[in-house]
């Protein structure tokens, strides 16, 4: 069975003490649906941060963006601002519903709830930290790569269903965009899953370390490039500039979400912010070490033997710092993916699929099989291991 | 308990999602509820134990199968327009007597011979109180990918280079 968050809350007294306690209670065996209710709190805890990270996500893009304009940005609701995407929501909800005269009613109301439903659906596997992670899937990557397109299928039939020529072009660009990245970022994946040995997410982490260069970043000259060509497809796969033609304002009003009014045109938006999230989450943990914390403060065992802390406190600090690592280095990126909306202009639709399947696809197959010549060559060992030795050996031979 | 609610949960959506794949008239709709009948497999593949093949089923169909079914039933104006410019249906009606007749015989051939097939393993049946341990079958299905079959598998990528060099030629625009 893989690991899962029950794993990591079954291994605390208390929470066995209190099911024995149930279990007397109740004249059965409650393990079930203990088991259950944890999955649920956990479930609603991570979706309910996601969506409040989704919503500041918003916030933080306007903010970004007036800064590097040289505006104010939002500055009225709350300090600094910061409640704007409250009162954006409110007004969503507030708003008129309005469906198109020719619209198809039924694909129009499941186009954004298959949207949000495959982002948060892929919530389940990324590895927050080592205990807080929903399902350490053992096909975790798998899975994530599977359930994220239906994204694709939900901003096709956004399209499709308003009956509207701005979205037709919108939802056709997108879903064939993100049909187009998907190679390229699965590809370059798969190195990762190489190098690790593994399909989950643990695996990948658990095989790096918590300073920079023991990252996979900088594992070997092919996975540094393999994390360009993962971004860059992260990029085009959330439909963010410059990759942003299912969208593009000064074409197509605003593509696939053109006749979407009130919540539903919400959903889209937090479903889009939330991918970005999940998508930077996955890069941190292939390549940047996910919540690895560096000298194995992660696992709190140091805790324990230099303050004399109770186990159980030293691991919950360890979790801690973990999380901390694992959400720093994630919204570090997620800044860079607003700092690049804000910065290179929008590319045109014939751009977008070479760049793809003339630069990016290859580029990702010469990663693969470079990084399979170089585990053949060094097996399996880093740039700087390989530098460690040859220093090593290069002074015990100045000593003869 | 919780293989139960997932096992009557997938089954729901799967039946639930084709009976509307057959009766919807709309085309698109048709194909969008295939996407609930596909998810309802991949769950039941989850109930038995095996992982990588319901992931393997979200990945092929959600992601790749669905959309191309969506695009081709757009770009071939599905059903919106059966008739051509003189008011005659271009797609034929299904339900003739002949059609019926030969859906019937063929339908009591197949599961007479299902049957059949299955006969041995129904008589040696013996209900499992609780399915076995949860395993991974990824180092499995990878091993066995390079060893026992890796003939079906060099050649059934073969194939797929030939549709792929198939589709470019034909897409390639005409010189002249």
């Amino acid at each position: 069975m893989s690991p899962t968050l029950y794993d990591y809350v079954n291994q605390f007294e208390a929470h066995q003490k209190a099911v024995a306690m149930l279990n007397e209670f109740f004249g059965t065996d409650v393990t079930g649906y203990v088991t259950f209710l944890v999955f649920l709190v956990g479930a609603l805890i991570v979706v309910g941060v996601m969506a409040t990270i989704g919503g500041l996500g918003t916030y933080a893009e306007r903010k970004i963006s007036a800064d590097i304009q040289m505006r104010q940005g939002p500055n009225r609701v709350g300090p600094f601002g910061i409640l704007q995407f409250l009162a954006d929501g409110v007004k969503m909800i507030l708003k008129e519903d309005i469906y198109p005269a020719q619209a198809d009613r039924l694909l129009f109301n499941l186009a954004p709830m298959l949207a949000i439903v495959g982002v948060l659906a892929t919530l389940a596997v990324v590895p927050f930290s080592s205990g807080l992670t929903l399902a350490n899937l053992n096909v975790g990557v798998f899975f994530l790569v599977g359930i994220s397109s239906l994204v694709g299928v939900a901003v096709f039939l956004g399209g499709y269903s308003a009956n509207s020529k701005w979205s037709m072009l919108g939802g056709m660009r997108g879903a064939s965009q993100i049909i187009s990245y998907e190679v390229p970022i699965t590809i370059t994946t798969l190195t990762i899953v190489l190098l690790s040995g593994g399909l989950s997410f643990g695996a990948f982490v658990e095989t790096q370390g918590g300073l920079p260069h023991q990252w996979y970043i900088f594992h070997n000259p092919f996975t540094f490039i393999g994390f360009f060509v993962f971004f860059i497809g992260m990029l085009a796969e959330t439909n963010r500039a410059p990759f942003d033609l299912p969208e593009a304002e000064s074409e197509l009003v605003s593509g696939y979400h053109t006749e979407y009014t009130g919540m539903r045109f919400g959903l889209f938006a937090l479903a889009e912010y939330i991918e970005i999230f999940v998508l930077c989450g996955v890069a941190v943990a292939a390549f940047l070490g996910g919540y690895k914390v560096p000298f194995d403060l992660g696992s709190g065992v140091i805790f324990v033997e230099k303050l004399g802390l109770p186990a159980i406190i030293g691991k919950n600090i360890g979790q801690v710092l973990q999380l901390g690592s694992f959400v720093t280095k994630t919204l570090a990126l997620y800044y860079v993916v607003i700092w690049v909306r804000w910065t290179y202009p929008r590319i045109r639709v014939d751009q977008v699929m070479t760049i793809c399947w003339k630069y990016l696809t290859p580029l990702a197959l010469f990663n693969l099989v470079g990084v399979t010549v170089w585990m053949y060559l060094t097996h399996n060992q880093s740039i700087w291991e390989l530098f460690s030795h040859l220093f090593a050996a290069a002074g015990s031979g100045g000593g003869h | 308990m919780f293989q139960d609610i997932l096992f009557i949960c997938s089954a729901i959506l799967v039946i639930a999602g084709t009976l509307g794949v057959v009766f919807s008239k709309n085309l698109m709709r048709a194909c969008t509820l295939l996407l609930g009948t596909l998810f309802g497999v991949a769950g039941l593949y989850a109930v038995l134990g095996a992982d990588f093949l319901a992931a393997s089923q979200l990945v092929i169909y959600a992601g790749g199968v669905i959309i191309l079914m969506l695009f081709a039933v757009m770009l071939t104006g599905g059903s919106a327009d059966k008739a051509n410019k003189f008011g005659i249906e271009k797609i034929m009606g299904m339900g003739s007597v002949k059609t019926y007749v030969i859906a019937g015989l063929t339908v009591l051939v197949f599961s007479l011979t299902i049957m059949k097939l299955l006969a041995s393993f129904l008589k040696g049946y013996q209900k499992l109180d609780e399915l076995p341990a949860f395993t991974s079958t990824v180092d499995k299905i990878g091993t066995m990918l390079v060893t026992d079959h890796v003939l079906a598998f060099e050649i059934s990528s073969i194939l797929l280079l030939g549709a792929l060099v198939g589709a470019a030629v034909i897409a390639r625009p005409r010189r002249g």
